[in-house]
């Protein structure tokens, strides 16, 4: 093995040495403070330590000399050591990259589970939700009317499972066919889908009747809500519609009708020969009654004039209920109305002690309406009045020309964008009505519990009807009361030219 | 009160006011009390029936100047005879007055738009039972 002598002054470097008097022996040999390599370390060591001197440019020297064969093995193991160090690093950094990305995915993994669970509960929540719904039929459709969604309130309804449904029919085909294609010639449309579909693509929803036909061939009124339904991106995907059986309701109803119908024609038929043989004997001059007959039969047949009317309201709110309230339009003067009303409860509020005070214009006060019906509607509110105010009371009719606002404010002058309107206040000085009830007296035979304390004959129907009159005659019927003080009801009716 | 009905039947009928009457009502008590209208109209009551076929066979056999009918009759309504008796060439002539209890506009309607020439809501006032008998069959050439 050749060696390589250095001088001692060319060594730079640290010191090196097994022990550290060894390593002062070294550094006097050697006079120098840099590197100096006990040959007497394991060459392993040495090595290694010279190659790591090597790379960081120093020059090792082992006692002043370096074995050749060394340093070429120093030289080797230390551009090894280096480019194992490099590697090591690179693959350290990759590690780290690896372990940063892993971490990242895992993240992402996790998110996307949580994501994933979220939508399924989300899904199983609106699953069970319309699962749950039993007694109504939820129908999803594509935008061709194909079934998509059929919950068991469908199924029941029309007796076809899921399975036989979902992708395999269309919504049409459990409509009544003579009815779509009739609905479908009405406005035109060119399909039965349209004809279903055509007020709720207009209008946003759409509810109504349709007739259902269902597997075993039994025809089900159905109310349905139909509405547009769109996709997660929210495009037009296609229609929901939602359905409750009303067969038996509607049955109900036609029952109910014919049955006030039926009554009302019951009723009318005695009243007819009472009222008429009354009006004989009492009209009889040839067979003058006694005043205590008079008397009586005049009971009699204020009685029967009030069942009379009582079966007139009966009838009157049927007909509301079912539609066929018909309105006969003409020009009436609401102060003549008025004074009629006074006129028919004249006798009535004498004898009960109230008096009743009539404030309309001279010149009269035109609305356009029918004539009966507002007739019907006055009287009401003025047996009310004198109803319900104790003797020595007063009832108030004033009627007067105003000007309505849009927000609904009535002031006596002309105002731009107000209507012109006939307003009539029937203020009465009576018990009043709670103020707790003051909402529901409209409501068809409510009664006011200060009407039922004070014995108060009646059956809840004067002011419901009257409402639905002031109604169809596009006004508003307002109330004030205060218990023990009196009530106010203000009728505002459009007037002429409004 | 269904007692009454013959009597009323037997009051005597003026000779100066022929005016021929049928009355067809199902109810006893009401046709006795129009027949009693139509007499206090000065009219005279040639036939009383209590079902639409015998107030259409009456009409026939009678040929009357009016007819008071009831809406709701068994055999044929007021509404069939009033149409039936307007097809028919030798009753088309006959004055029409329908009683009803039904009273609505739509009721009316009908009963106009099935021929008749007055139509009665039930319960009438007697007097106005006179009145429309009156002049329905003032109408009536002499």
């Amino acid at each position: 093995m050749s060696t390589l002598q250095l001088a001692p002054a060319e060594l730079p470097g640290a010191l090196l040495g097994r022990s550290a008097p060894h390593r002062g022996l070294l550094r006097r040999l050697t006079g120098r403070s840099g590197p100096v390599l006990d040959r007497s370390l394991p060459s392993t060591a040495m090595f290694a330590v010279a190659g790591v001197l090597l790379a960081d440019g120093v020059l090792p020297v082992v006692d002043g000399e370096l074995v050749l064969a060394g340093l070429a093995t120093a030289l080797v193991a230390s551009l090894t050591s280096r480019r194992l160090s490099v590697q090591t690093g690179e693959i350290d950094r990759l590690q780290g990259q690896r372990t940063a990305l892993l971490a990242q995915v895992q993240t992402r993994a996790d998110e996307l589970d949580v994501a994933t669970r979220m939508l399924a509960a989300r899904a199983q929540t609106m699953t069970s939700v319309i699962d749950a719904v039993t007694e109504q039929s939820i129908i999803g459709t594509d935008v061709d009317g194909v079934i998509r969604v059929w919950n068991p309130g469908a199924e029941k309804m029309l007796g076809l499972p899921r399975p036989d449904v979902v992708r395999k029919r269309s919504i049409v085909e459990f409509h009544l066919p003579e009815e779509l294609e009739a609905a479908a010639e009405g406005h035109g449309s060119a399909t039965g889908l349209e004809a279903l579909v055509h007020a709720a693509a207009e209008h946003g929803s759409d509810v109504r009747d349709w007739t259902y036909v269902a597997a075993d061939g039994e025809p089900r009124t159905v109310s349905v809500a139909v509405t547009p339904r769109t996709d997660d991106r929210g495009v037009h995907a296609g229609w929901n519609f939602v359905g409750t059986d009303m067969t038996e309701a509607r049955a109900t109803e036609r029952m109910k009708d014919q049955f006030v119908s039926l009554i009302s024609h019951e009723l009318r038929t005695p009243l007819t020969s009472i009222l008429g043989y009354l009006e004989l004997v009492l009209e009889d001059e040839e067979q003058p009654l006694t005043d205590e007959q008079r008397q009586y039969l005049t009971t009699v047949e204020r009685n029967a004039d009030r069942l009379l009317r009582l079966v007139g309201d009966l009838l009157f709110t049927a007909q509301v209920d079912a539609g066929r309230f018909t309105l006969q339009p003409q020009d009436v003067d609401l102060a003549s109305v008025v004074r009629a009303a006074e006129e028919t409860v004249r006798v009535t509020a004498a004898g009960a002690g109230v008096e009743v005070v009539v404030e309309v214009p001279d010149e009269g006060l035109v609305v356009p309406g029918d004539a009966v019906r507002l007739g019907q509607a006055c009287d009401n509110l003025v047996s009310n009045a004198v109803k319900f105010t104790p003797a020595g009371g007063r009832v108030t009719l004033s009627l007067r020309a105003a000007w309505q606002a849009p927000d609904g404010t009535v002031c006596a002058d002309e105002r731009p964008g107000a209507r012109p309107v006939a307003q009539l206040a029937v203020r009465d000085t009576g018990i009043g009505i709670p103020t707790g009830e003051q909402g529901k007296l409209f409501t068809r035979f409510f009664r006011a519990s200060t009407a039922q304390r004070n014995a108060v004959p009646g059956v809840g129907l004067g002011l419901a009807i009257t409402k639905a009159i002031t109604t169809a005659h596009d006004g508003v019927l307002d109330v004030e009361s205060a218990e023990g003080e009196g009530t106010t009801f203000t009728l505002t009716l459009p007037r002429a030219g409004a | 009160m269904d007692e009454a009905v013959p009597a009323l039947v037997a009051v005597a009928i003026p000779d100066s006011a022929p005016l021929r009457v049928l009355v067809a009502d199902d109810e006893d008590d009401i046709r006795g009390l129009v027949c009693l209208a139509v007499r206090k109209a000065g009219g005279t009551v040639v036939a009383e029936v209590s079902d639409g076929s015998a107030a259409l066979d009456a009409a026939r056999d009678q040929a009357p100047d009016l007819a008071v009918l009831d809406v709701s009759m068994p055999g044929a309504t007021g509404l069939e005879v009033c149409a039936a008796l307007r097809a028919d060439p030798r009753t088309a002539g006959i004055r029409i007055l329908l009683l009803s209890a039904g009273a609505s506009l739509d009721d009316v309607a009908r009963g106009l738009a099935a021929g008749a020439d007055a139509y009665l809501a039930k319960p009438f006032q007697v007097a106005g039972l006179v009145h429309q008998v009156q002049s329905l069959t003032a109408r009536q050439p002499a």
